[in-house]
């Protein structure tokens, strides 16, 4: 005759091996939790990375030397991609990783002469990955100008200084 | 009741601190993954550069026209490029004023004035340059 008097005995061993893989479980993770606060840190990174990038390329060689930046910004969208792969090849300047998944998108922001401000592409043609919809960061610079930058719609002064505003979305894809 | 075994008693208690136990942790990792929320909130949030940019464009502004009139064109149009393009592409409300040269510790320097509010972070300081 066959009796069923162990079932028990293995039910109860099954319940103890599951609170314990549960328990070990619970330690091991309470240790190493991935918080929201660790998903912003690549983001700063990049941040600063940019900004600083920005600086840089702000700062002229010698005193009253005109800096890279505005070198760039004053040939409009006539230099082409010449602004956004210098500042790709300033940001990927470190040892190590050649970070090629780093992409960006460079803007320029302007007043015109009715007191709207518009936003234009400084480096044509654009990223060909890009969408709009990365989760970019965006680092801005101002710069100014003796006279008008070439290539920019609707600037409508005649040439004057001005300020305007450089704008670079950042991102690695 | 008389004569009833009371050995399970101390399995059942056991069996109680375990759970309290594991309700500690439990908490302990709930509370956990939002640790560092508004630490990373707060930090992405301070427009850190931004007003030293702003700071860097009024200095720039300042090396340009500080010879020149204030009812000068050209100079008011600076001004306002920097005023419009901060509120249309950076949400900021931003006006700043340069005063005449004062003596400062034997230099001459002017006075000035910057404010800064986008809404969460105001910035207001007088800095001679």
């Amino acid at each position: 005759m066959v009796n069923d008097r162990g079932q028990l005995y293995t039910m109860e061993g099954v319940a103890a091996g599951v609170i314990m893989l549960l328990t070990a479980y619970i330690v091991v993770s309470t240790t190493s939790v991935y918080t929201a606060g660790d998903t912003h840190i690549p983001d700063m990174q990049l941040e600063q990375l940019g900004s600083d990038v920005l600086a840089m390329m702000d700062t002229p060689d010698r005193d009253g030397k005109e800096s890279q930046l505005v070198g760039f910004v004053k040939m409009g969208t006539g230099g082409g991609n010449d602004l956004r792969d210098a500042f790709l090849n300033n940001s990927r300047m470190r040892a190590g990783d050649p970070d090629n998944d780093l992409h960006a998108q460079v803007f320029l922001s302007y007043r015109r002469s009715d007191g709207s401000v518009n936003t234009t592409e400084l480096s044509p043609p654009s990223d060909p990955g890009f969408t709009g919809r990365e989760n970019a960061v965006r680092v801005t610079r101002w710069v100014q100008l003796d006279g008008n930058p070439s290539g920019i719609p609707g600037l409508g002064y005649s040439p004057r200084p001005r300020a305007v505003l450089v704008e670079v979305l950042l991102w690695r894809a | 009741m008389a004569g009833m075994n009371e050995d399970g008693q101390w399995i059942v208690l056991m069996g109680l601190l375990a759970a309290v136990g594991l309700f500690f942790l439990a908490l302990v990792i709930n509370q956990s993954a939002i640790v560092g929320q508004t630490t990373a909130e707060g930090v992405i949030e301070f427009p850190k550069n931004d007003i030293r940019d702003l700071r860097e464009a009024v200095f720039d502004y300042t090396d340009k026209f500080r010879t020149v009139p204030d009812s000068d064109e050209t100079k008011k149009n600076v001004q306002k490029d920097i005023i419009a393009i901060s509120l249309e592409r950076k949400n900021a409300v931003v006006d700043f004023s340069v005063g005449g040269p004062q003596e400062i510790s034997g230099r001459n320097l002017h006075p000035i004035e910057i404010r800064y509010n986008n809404g969460v972070t105001e910035y207001h300081e007088t800095v001679y340059y």
